[in-house]
């Protein structure tokens, strides 16, 4: 028990005293992990309106798809990008592997679905009367994506936060692809999992409490989308 | 000069249900029409159509003499104004709304204000332009809708079901706004209602529609069920008819039916004995609603009411010719 609380405290000392190396680390990691939001969402929710409004063959097999790569696992994603980035694979000329790129890519990768999923589904649970009020005011094609985008802006917002959540949660495809390296591609979770396999458990325990922190501030967010929307 | 439509064998299927099936209709340019019929009549189905929101099942439509295979191209976009049945304002303020319409139809910004200004007087709702559109009540939001629609000055007005769910007051509104676009004479105005008399009161010409079909009949002494050689049987009554064609309803023009305190001996085929159980006064005519197991409605003037000495619960006779009933 002491050893735990003992461990607590020094992350809370750590955290209180703004740590260099610690707030290194979680500067590095928002700033990944919100560089694969943005990426992602900016690809993803044109996507996910452009599928929710035109019937085309081959949709519901899309859609069953974006559903399985929903529940893939990050470290398969982290072995196929490993597989392309590294040095003998098709991108390894990039030389991309184990740089923060690699894991913005493996990150993105990794959130496209979700948010894929989540505009589509923000598109269908939409007022029935909005796409045909906007066809009857002219929009068509990228201006009806546009306008779609503005009047379900709330619900893409948080769709591209839940994404950041899930990315900046990451550890296995960020692991692989990234290398851990400290300073350069070393976030959060991957700090976690080495300090505590080296015995540094308080600072594992002071980046978990920051990424509690984050993940509160997240959901914080969108519940304020949510009573924004409302 | 070509029509502003011109619809050829449309058919519209919906959970494979012909829900529209209009094997011609021709729309003239710049006339005030009345699309009338009771729920699930169509009327919504065709102002769909005519938009361009909905595609036919089968059949083609032409928009002033071009038929429309795809989507509509942005000039012929900009010729049409629709309003819907429940119109849904987007967010922002009423000029907001109208803004991102004139928008949409490549209006100049420079344009726009004085265009949004315009719309939103001719509605009367000049001092609602920056309310938040969603704050504003059942009237305001249709007129909003129309001043929408109208800011880009289309040549065609649709607008779906435009008096439904308001009180007196918005209703007299709105009547008197379509008027004052009807007078304007340039425009082709097309709106549906159930109220077959507001129709008739508002419309140059109207179209009546049931059950997806077009008929000439007025819409009233409707009945339902199945012909079988010359005798249509209601269910609770058989009236003779002209016709041998399968038909599902039949229509009698109430200005058709006699009515007699007996049975007239005449060489009409349908007669029937029933009671009387409405008397209303209707632009100078009476309206009277008389049960004979199905409920008829026939029009006779003052002087003959007051000849016969109807009242209510009178035991009346009416009759009416085989060739006065109309099938579909």
């Amino acid at each position: 028990m002491s050893y735990f609380a003992d461990s607590l405290s020094a992350a809370i000392h750590l955290i209180a005293s703004f740590d260099q190396a610690l707030y290194e680390v979680v500067f590095n990691s928002i700033s990944i992990s919100l560089i694969a939001a943005v990426i992602a969402g900016v690809l993803a929710i044109p996507a996910g309106i452009i599928m929710a409004l035109n019937q085309f063959v081959g949709k519901q097999l899309i859609q069953h798809i974006l559903n399985t790569l929903m529940a893939m696992p990050t470290v398969l994603i982290g072995l196929l990008l490993y597989g392309l980035l590294s040095r003998l694979g098709p991108l390894g000329h990039l030389e991309l592997l184990y740089t923060p790129t690699a894991i913005i890519m493996a990150e993105a990768i990794l959130i496209f679905p979700i948010m894929m999923n989540l505009a589509i589904a923000a598109v269908t649970a939409a007022d029935p009367r909005l796409i045909p009020t906007l066809k009857s005011l002219g929009a068509k094609s990228t201006t009806l994506t546009i306008q779609v985008a503005k009047q379900t802006r709330f619900i893409m917002l948080a769709a591209i936060i839940t994404g950041f959540g899930r990315a900046i949660g990451e550890v296995g495809a960020a692991m692989m692809v990234g290398g851990n390296i400290e300073g350069y591609t070393r976030t959060m979770t991957t700090a976690i999992a080495l300090e505590t396999s080296k015995g540094e458990f308080e600072v594992g325990l002071a980046l978990g409490l920051l990424l509690l922190l984050i993940a509160f501030l997240v959901n914080f967010i969108l519940s304020c989308l949510q009573r924004a929307k409302t | 000069m070509s029509s502003a439509y011109q619809l050829d064998n449309i058919k519209v299927f919906y959970q494979q249900t012909c829900s529209l099936d209009l094997p011609q209709l021709t729309i003239p340019h710049q006339q005030c029409i009345a699309l009338l019929g009771d729920n699930g009549a169509g009327k919504s189905t065709l102002l769909n159509l005519l938009a361009f929101l909905n595609r036919p099942s089968q059949g083609q439509i032409q928009l002033s003499g071009q038929t429309i295979k795809s989507d509509l191209s942005r000039q012929q976009r900009r010729t049409i104004g629709y309003v819907n049945q429940q119109p849904f304002l987007l967010t922002g303020t009423v000029s907001d709304n109208i803004d991102l319409a004139l928008k949409l139809q490549g209006m100049p910004t420079a344009e726009r204000p004085q265009r949004i200004a315009d719309a939103l007087d001719r509605v009367n709702l000049s001092h609602l332009a920056k309310q938040t559109a969603t704050t504003l009540s059942g009237g305001e939001l249709k007129r909003a809708a129309i001043a929408r629609a109208i800011a880009h000055d289309p040549a065609i007005l649709l607008l779906d079901e435009p008096f439904s769910h308001l009180d007196q007051g918005h209703i007299r509104q709105l009547e008197t706004i379509i008027e004052q676009l009807a007078a304007q004479k340039d425009k082709t105005i097309i709106f549906s209602t159930h109220d077959r008399l507001q129709g008739a009161a508002l419309a140059d010409t109207t179209i009546n529609l049931i059950k997806g079909k077009i008929t000439k009949s007025p819409l009233l002494n409707v009945f339902h069920g199945h012909l079988d050689q010359h005798l249509f049987d209601t269910g609770n009554i058989k009236i003779h008819t002209t016709s041998q064609q399968r038909a599902s309803h039949i229509a009698i023009d109430p200005h058709e039916i006699i009515i007699s305190n007996d049975v007239l001996a005449s060489s009409m085929r349908n007669h029937f004995t029933g009671r009387l159980i409405a008397i209303a006064e209707e632009a100078g005519t009476i309206h009277l609603t008389i049960d004979c197991g199905e409920r008829f409605f026939a029009i006779i003037s003052p002087d003959a009411l007051e000849d016969l000495g109807l009242s209510i619960g009178k035991p009346i006779c009416l009759s009416f010719k085989s060739t006065a009933v109309s099938i579909f």
